[in-house]
């Protein structure tokens, strides 16, 4: 259930919450999981996602939308790769180890479904001032679920806030595996929608009564 | 309009009983070994798992009521699975993890994919790897807050790195090695593996198919002197004969056509034999269990299939979607 951009019903700040890139639309999860589990490589992971994000959606938005769809998502994916380039050189030097640290899901940022497959839908069809707001709301979604995440593993693994010593007994080490990871985030999906449907339960019913309409034809 | 199986729920209703019974005398094996601090493990365990239902329940808008009561035995499963020793904060831990996320999330006890107690036993391994392996002497009994001052290795691990067992047959039998609180008591498990086939609260499939899988691997590369040795040993060590009976066998987990628990069975211990035998993986049997869902849920699939077919056979004048809805 994405929101469109183009309803006016439809919010700019609905990428923070009420669509939220990970717990919404479950998409970047495979970072939140595997990686997030300290605060620090929260941290490295928020700032690559944010800038090759940010910057690739915005010059992708000057690409005409005329082309076919197969040659733009090729376009969008060049330019992302393209800013991906001075975004790691820089990580190298402001978060040393962890873009090693990280491997191959620091690359994989770059071709994220925000700027490949979604732009199209949620960006690009709107004003350059409602793109950017929107934009800025659905990268500091995603960045929001990366802190949260990071905070409780991070904590509750090595009984550490950002490398600070905290009081924390017992440890769960489990939590800091890719499958703690899994869990934490299934357990934060189940409660963003309980949370969600609570506050606008009349919307969500009309979407999964919109749902299993479709699904019924 | 929704009809209650009352033949159903009493079936289920004495299996507990059967569980709870077979597992308490056990847990007094245990205690009689281990002490006091064994039976406050095991009520710990049995009160975080029966508050996380309830708290489960309560979110699901369900109330609690005697069907409910199985999350009893998969908390005493859990229990006997750990060193007498083991601490209460952990294992309260693994037991609010078994309802919350190895049985709640997935719908509750009608749509269980793996057995609660074998989940939090994973998740005890990963996370207090160093303490889950380390047990006590039989009859060095510690009391609710105490601890003994020396821990040692299972006689699994002896046996799995070295392929030596220095404990007599009888000791055997009895449960007198070190080694997880209610998987040592070997008499008492083939007693309760009996009692438990001879009354259908286990599957007799899943079981044999687990000892058969046990004897051909001895058979074909045995992990000791001979294949009957290899065979007794292999069964006794690494919880293999307590999972045999109170994982793999779980009626709510294992296919229900014998046939295909059979092989889901045997599978689970020919690749649990494999991981033990070249990386000395203590416990393995549990962890294959869980790593397993993907076949016994395949295999109940199939056997939905089978039935849905069987029933469009033996009714020709009902409509499909009827029949569908009826298997559903």
């Amino acid at each position: 259930m994405y929101s469109d951009p183009a309803n006016k019903t439809s919010s700019r700040f609905d990428g923070l919450l009420a669509d939220n890139t990970v717990l919404s639309a479950l998409m970047v999860i495979s970072p939140v999981i595997m990686c997030s589990d300290t605060l620090r490589n929260a941290e490295a992971l928020i700032y690559a996602f944010s800038a090759i994000t940010f910057i690739s959606v915005i010059l992708c938005s000057f690409v005409p939308r005329k082309l076919p769809y197969a040659v733009k998502v090729i376009i969008y994916a060049a330019i992302a790769a393209l800013v991906y380039i001075p975004v790691k050189s820089l990580a190298q030097v402001t978060y040393p180890g962890i873009v090693s640290r990280v491997g191959i899901y620091f690359p994989l940022l770059a071709v994220n479904s925000l700027i490949v497959f979604r732009g199209e839908s949620l960006f690009y069809g709107v004003k350059k001032a409602r793109m950017i707001t929107s934009l800025t709301f659905y990268i500091l979604g995603f960045d929001a679920v990366m802190l949260v995440t990071a905070v409780i593993r991070e904590l509750f693994t090595y009984g550490t806030f950002n490398s600070h010593m905290v009081d924390v007994s017992p440890t769960v080490s489990g939590l800091g595996m890719p499958f703690g990871g899994f869990i934490l985030l299934g357990l934060m999906c189940g409660v963003y929608r309980k949370v969600r449907s609570a506050l606008r339960p009349a919307s969500d019913a009309e979407e999964r009564k919109e749902g299993s309409d479709v699904s019924g034809n | 309009m929704h009809f209650i199986d009352i033949k159903n729920n009493n079936n289920e209703r004495h299996s507990w009983i059967d569980m709870m019974l077979t597992l308490l005398t056990l847990e007094v094996m245990s205690f009689f070994y281990n002490g006091l601090h064994s039976a406050a493990l095991a009520a710990v365990c049995l009160i975080s798992s029966l508050a996380a239902e309830a708290v489960c329940l309560r979110l699901m808008k369900r109330s609690f009521t005697a069907d409910d009561l199985p999350v009893s035995t998969d908390a005493l499963i859990t229990a006997l699975m750990l060193p007498a020793v083991f601490d209460y904060a952990p294992a309260c831990i693994a037991c609010i993890f078994a309802v919350v996320a190895a049985k709640s999330v997935f719908g509750g006890r009608n749509n269980m994919i793996f057995s609660p107690a074998a989940a939090a036993y994973c998740f005890l391994y990963t996370s207090w790897k160093g303490q889950i392996l380390l047990f006590q002497q039989p009859h060095d009994t510690a009391g609710v807050f105490e601890t003994p001052e020396t821990l040692v290795n299972s006689a699994s691990h002896v046996f799995n790195t070295s392929g030596k067992f220095a404990y007599s047959g009888f000791e055997l039998l009895m449960g007198n090695f070190p080694g997880p609180a209610g998987a040592v008591s070997i008499l008492l498990l083939l007693i309760a593996s009996v009692i438990l086939i001879a009354r259908k609260d286990i599957s007799a499939g899943a079981f044999t198919g687990t000892v058969i899988g046990v004897a051909v691997m001895s058979a074909i590369s045995p992990c000791s002197d001979s294949f009957v040795s290899s065979f007794i040993l292999t069964l006794c060590n690494n919880m293999m004969l307590f999972a045999a009976l109170f994982i793999i066998s779980d009626r709510r987990i294992a296919p229900k056509r014998a046939y295909y628990a059979f092989f889901y069975g045997f599978f689970i211990t020919v690749f649990a034999y494999v991981i033990t035998v070249t990386t000395a993986k203590e416990n393995a049997v549990v962890i294959v269990s869980v790593l397993f869902t993907p076949v016994s849920l395949g295999l109940k699939n199939l056997e939905k299939k089978i039935e849905l077919a069987v029933r469009e056979d033996l009714s020709p004048g009902a409509s499909g979607m009827e029949v569908k809805a009826d298997v559903q």
